[in-house]
C-alpha cells in the first residue's frame, strides 16, 4: 500500500497518474464523485488501483460513529485492502488522504471531530503502508 | 545579449519567517552579482493603520544597509516589466495578496472566464517579469492545508492559488518551504 498525501490542490492526482501510468477509469474509485467508502475491494480486478479522497470518507463516517468507531471502521478497511494487495502477486493499492489538519481549531465540534480522526487515520494508514509520499505543488517527498 | 534570468519560488505559515529568508536570498545573490534589489510590494492600503503599516516597510528598506527600490503595484503584474533589466533581483512578497487584488478589486462576477483570466495574469505577469529581470523571488503562503469543503468561494480560491503554485514550482529554478525560520529545499540546489 502507497499512501499519497499533502494539501488541497496540490498535484496528488497527477503525480499518481504519471508515478503509476494509469491508463484507465477503471483502475480508480474516487470520493471526489460520491463513492462511498469500500469496505472491500476483493472484486476489482487490477494490479494498479487508486482510493482517491480519503478525507471524504472519514467525513463520512465521522458523521455516524464516535472517533473511536470510526477508526475501527477505518483499520477493518485497511485490512481488507492489504488483503485484496496481497491475494496477487505485483498488486499495488494507492490511497489519496487530502491533509485537512493544519488549520485553525474549527468552531464547530463536528469539523472538530472529522479533524481529530483524519489525523489518527492517516497515522493508522501511514504504519500499514509501505511507502508514504507528501506531495507539494508537484514535488513529492518520500517520507516512508 | 541573452541573459538566463532565475525564479526562486518561497512559501511557509504565517510568522514563518518565509519573507526574512526570502529578503536574505535576494541580498545575498544581489551581494554575488552586484544587482540591484526591487520590492515589488502588493499590499493596497484599505485603512490608516495598513497605510502606515505599508509606510514602515517602505522606510525599513530604504533605510538599511542594503538600498531596496521599492515599486507599487496592486493588479497586472506584467505592466511593470519596463521597469526591469538583466540586473535586477525583484522580490514578489506576496502570491496571496495579489490574488486577493486580482479577485476581489475589480468586482467582476466570479465566472469560470473571469477566474481563468486572473489565473493567466498573475502566471504571465509573474513570466514577463522574470524573463526581463535577472532573478524573481516569488513568496508565497502556504493555507491549502485545511478544508477547504463548505464554502465556495474559500474552495475557488484554494483551487486558483493551488494551480498557480503548482505552475511557479514547476518553472522554479529553486523552491523552498520555510517552517519555524528553517528553509527546507524542496527543489533545485542538490536536491
Amino acid at each position: 500500500m502507497h499512501f499519497i498525501t499533502g494539501g488541497a490542490f496540490n498535484g496528488k492526482r497527477a503525480w499518481v497518474k504519471n508515478r503509476y501510468k494509469v491508463q484507465s477509469d477503471d483502475q480508480w474509485l474516487s470520493a471526489y464523485v460520491n463513492n462511498p467508502l469500500p469496505l472491500i475491494i476483493m472484486e476489482i480486478d487490477q494490479d494498479v488501483f487508486i482510493l482517491e479522497g480519503a478525507e471524504l470518507w472519514l467525513r463520512a463516517l465521522t458523521e455516524n460513529y464516535d472517533a473511536d468507531k470510526c477508526r475501527e471502521i477505518w483499520n477493518e478497511c485497511l485490512e481488507n485492502w492489504l488483503t485484496w494487495e496481497k491475494e496477487r502477486q505485483n498488486r499495488q493499492l494507492i490511497v489519496i488522504g487530502t491533509d485537512i489538519t493544519k488549520g485553525i481549531v474549527p468552531m464547530e465540534a463536528e469539523n472538530r471531530l472529522w479533524r481529530d480522526v483524519t489525523g489518527w487515520a492517516y497515522q493508522d494508514i501511514a504504519a500499514k503502508s509501505e511507502k508514504v509520499d507528501v506531495i507539494w505543488y508537484g514535488v513529492h517527498q518520500t517520507i516512508k | 545579449m541573452a541573459h538566463i534570468s532565475s525564479l526562486i519560488f518561497i512559501t511557509g505559515g504565517v510568522r514563518s519567517g518565509k519573507s526574512s529568508f526570502a529578503e536574505r536570498k535576494a541580498i545575498e545573490i544581489a551581494g554575488e552579482t552586484g544587482g540591484r534589489l526591487n520590492y515589488l510590494a502588493t499590499g493596497v492600503a484599505t485603512d490608516a493603520e495598513m497605510k502606515a503599516r505599508i509606510e514602515k516597510h517602505q522606510r525599513d528598506r530604504e533605510s538599511g544597509k542594503y538600498r531596496w527600490n521599492t515599486i507599487e503595484r496592486s493588479v497586472q503584474m506584467g505592466e511593470v516589466t519596463d521597469n526591469f533589466t538583466a540586473q535586477d533581483i525583484i522580490l514578489l512578497d506576496c502570491v496571496t495578496t495579489l490574488l486577493n487584488n486580482e479577485l476581489f478589486l475589480s468586482e467582476t462576477v466570479w465566472d469560470g472566464a473571469f477566474l481563468e483570466k486572473v489565473k493567466e495574469n498573475i502566471i504571465t505577469g509573474i513570466t514577463a517579469i522574470k524573463n526581463q529581470a535577472g532573478t524573481v523571488i516569488v513568496v508565497s503562503n502556504e493555507v491549502l492545508n485545511e478544508p477547504l469543503l463548505g464554502n465556495e468561494l474559500v474552495f475557488t480560491y484554494g483551487r486558483l492559488l493551488g494551480q498557480i503554485h503548482q505552475y511557479l514550482v514547476k518553472e522554479a529554478d529553486q523552491a523552498f518551504l520555510v517552517e519555524a525560520g528553517i528553509p527546507i529545499v524542496m527543489k533545485g540546489v542538490g536536491r
